[in-house]
């Protein structure tokens, strides 16, 4: 087979893993190819819409799995390839060379067993450091149920290491993943934790779950990512919009992936990393997200009561909770009041937005609109049409927002 | 007070040592503008200061207030804004006013107009740091054209001299027609027209691992996700004449 056709068969089916960062590791060049950026690169944009960071592929799509939702399980009838390791190694050099690409991204369907992979895995990642001097950024698959041993080799020679949990509930990996257990995947992650240091995995771990295929709700997936991040110090949760790509009675019948849902899951996953928040501040009244709104501004409605707040006198973590106010904006605001009193012209010239947030704040005692605040439906009928009359633009995870 | 039109070298120091005459001489700049390349009309009044460049007056604004305020100054300076020598004159002034806390006073208009225009050109250079595309010639050397709005070319330089540091490349700003060659060691930022590089005539188009990249692209889309316009408002059309993957998108997405 030719490599281009590999290439194809390869990348193909490794399109459904949503990591694409880069970030996170500050590996240097040893006077070799490459090093690593704190901040990550995108260097393209997939139709769409995806940064396209790293080489995104698979050794092989053989499988000795059949999880249901994946394109490459045992049963399905489709062309199979297989990489060598020079491919690989070479691939990723010319393509870094000529600056497509910041690194290598490599998953593996499982072949004879687990460990069998990983050595594959390992011996490929060996050779692009050992042999071709690579330091650029790498980031592995570790294949549940494979040996601690291995885990532990890999960790020493990639930036990031990660292993998928796919679905929030043991009921749903036993249903749409038989072959997979949940300890085997909480273990790896527990390996992961508990080795992580500059020269193990610097970039920390990530995982990601897919959206929609089961029928758990969104306070379901929210909890298990908040318990992950407290167990295991996640670099990141990814949620992946299910991709009907084969059919089976277990599988739910739809024909677009749930772009919305995806999203709110990643808003509120940064406000449960960034902004203080807790499963419980966003599940208090209902178990699913307003698909209308994101999670923060649907929050503040519910709890008007604490609301406005007075820019020169909130507190930093009052800010962070303001519809349209992020750390940034709060940042700035904090440190500029020490010097003057804010007033609504300056939020715009600091670059604040008050599409949404002035319904929820006031500059020294006056609304912005210097009337009264309008009731709740108003402003919630206001942001609605706001929201939808530009065509949310699916959001694309920026890996400029330190990941 | 007479306002004056001020005249400067197009250098940096020489900007900044104007400034710092301006300042001390108390006298108020309509304009600061680079010789040559202005049409001075009949009502203005034209000052080009009879002065010595001051190589450490940068040093002496770092001290005064620090490391973060004088990359605001350079990132400024690095772009294609049409005022920026003006905005800077006032920047530094009230910087010897403010000292390091000038970046918080974002009410002032020249704060608030330098850290915006600081912010773009950093964060074009970060773009580029992706979508700069390098060839390979003859098999020897590295090649890439950019055309960024501002004068990236040795930001991204510096980026590319520790990422690429065993390889040879040259990158050309076509907007600006400059060249940064790169020797494994230095590298050396020329004007175009001072060199002549014959090798670039035979470049390989479509190239084995140029066609690879493009099959790959094309591959890790999901096509039940496409959008177009998100790709677009990340990757903005001004940029894809020398992003290889984007030849031939034009049409697709009309
Ligand atoms: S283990 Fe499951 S998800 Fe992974 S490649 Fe095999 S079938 Fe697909």
């Amino acid at each position: 087979m030719f490599l281009e056709e590999k290439l194809k068969i390869l990348a193909d089916s490794a399109k459904y893993d949503a990591s694409c960062s880069s970030s996170g590791s500050n590996r240097r060049n040893n006077n070799g190819l490459g090093n690593a950026a704190v901040n990550g690169i995108c260097h393209s944009f997939a139709a769409d819409g995806r940064c396209i960071s790293l080489l995104k592929i698979l050794m092989t799509n053989n499988c000795i799995f059949d999880c249901k939702y994946c394109i490459n399980r045992r049963s399905n009838n489709i062309k199979r390839a297989m990489f060598t390791t020079e491919e690989i190694c070479e691939i990723t050099i010319n393509f870094y060379k000529r600056n497509y690409i910041e690194g290598l991204f490599l998953s593996s369907g499982i072949i004879k067993s687990p460990d069998y992979t990983m050595e594959l895995i390992i011996k490929t990642i060996y050779l692009l450091r050992n042999k071709y001097h690579f330091n650029g950024y790498i980031h592995a698959k570790a294949i549940p149920g494979a040996n601690e041993i291995l885990i532990k080799k890999l960790g020493k020679l990639v930036d990031r290491l990660s292993t998928n949990i796919e679905l929030p509930t043991e009921a749903g990996l036993r249903l749409l993943a038989p072959n997979k257990k949940s300890q085997d995947i909480n273990k790896i992650m527990h390996t992961i934790k508990n080795n992580t240091n500059k020269s193990f995995a610097p970039a920390g771990q990530s995982t990601q779950m897919i959206i929609g295929a089961t029928k758990e709700s969104d306070k379901d997936i929210m909890s298990k990512s908040s318990d992950m991040y407290k167990r295991f110090y996640l670099k990141r949760v990814f949620y992946s919009a299910y991709v009907p790509v084969n059919k089976d009675k277990d599988l739910p019948i739809i024909t677009t992936p749930p772009l919305i849902r995806e999203n709110r899951l990643y808003q509120a996953d940064w406000l449960l990393r960034f902004y203080k928040f807790t499963v419980n501040d966003l599940f208090d009244k209902e178990n699913n997200f307003n698909i209308l709104l994101d999670p923060k501004t649907d929050w503040a409605l519910k709890h008007l009561e604490q609301f406005p707040k007075e820019i020169n006198k909130a507190t930093f973590d009052e800010l962070i909770r303001i519809p349209g106010i992020g750390l940034t904006s709060a940042k700035k605001i904090i440190t500029s009041r020490k010097y003057f009193n804010i007033e609504f012209p300056d939020l715009k010239k600091m670059g604040i937005s008050l599409k949404k947030s002035k319904y929820f704040i006031t500059c020294n005692n006056k609304y912005y609109t210097n009337s009264e605040i309008p009731n709740k439906s108003i402003i919630y009928q206001n942001l609605i049409t706001q929201e939808n009359s530009f065509k949310k633009e699916f959001v694309q995870l920026s890996l400029f927002e330190n990941d | 007070m007479t306002n004056y039109v001020i005249i400067y070298d197009g250098t940096f120091v020489n900007l900044l040592s104007t400034i710092k005459y301006l300042i001390e001489e108390k006298i108020r700049p309509a304009k600061i503008v680079v010789e040559g390349k202005y049409n001075v009309s009949l009502f203005e009044e034209i000052l080009k200061p009879n002065i010595f460049n001051d190589p450490n007056y940068i040093a002496k604004l770092e001290n005064l207030s620090s490391k973060k305020v004088i990359k605001i100054i350079t990132f400024v300076f690095l772009s294609n804004d049409k005022n920026k020598e003006l905005i800077l004159y006032y920047f530094i002034l009230n910087t010897l006013k403010y000292k390091k806390n000038i970046i918080y006073y974002r009410n002032l208009l020249c704060v608030n107009q330098a850290l915006k225009i600081s912010k773009h050109v950093a964060n074009e250079n970060h773009k580029f740091k992706g979508f700069t595309r390098f060839q390979m010639v003859n098999n020897k050397f590295l090649f890439a054209k950019i055309k960024p709005d501002n004068y990236i070319l040795e930001l991204l330089s510096q980026h590319f001299s520790k990422r690429l540091k065993n390889e040879l490349w040259i990158i050309k700003d076509e907007k600006h027609n400059i060249l940064s060659i790169y020797d494994k060691k230095n590298f050396y930022i020329v004007n175009a027209k001072d060199l002549q590089l014959l090798e670039l005539k035979n470049i390989e188009k479509n190239e084995k691992w140029e066609k690879l990249w493009k099959t790959f692209f094309n591959s890790i889309a999901i096509k039940e996700r496409e959008n177009r316009r998100c790709q677009m408002s990340f990757m903005p059309k001004k940029y894809w004449s020398n992003i290889i993957e984007m030849e031939g998108n034009d049409e697709k997405n009309n």
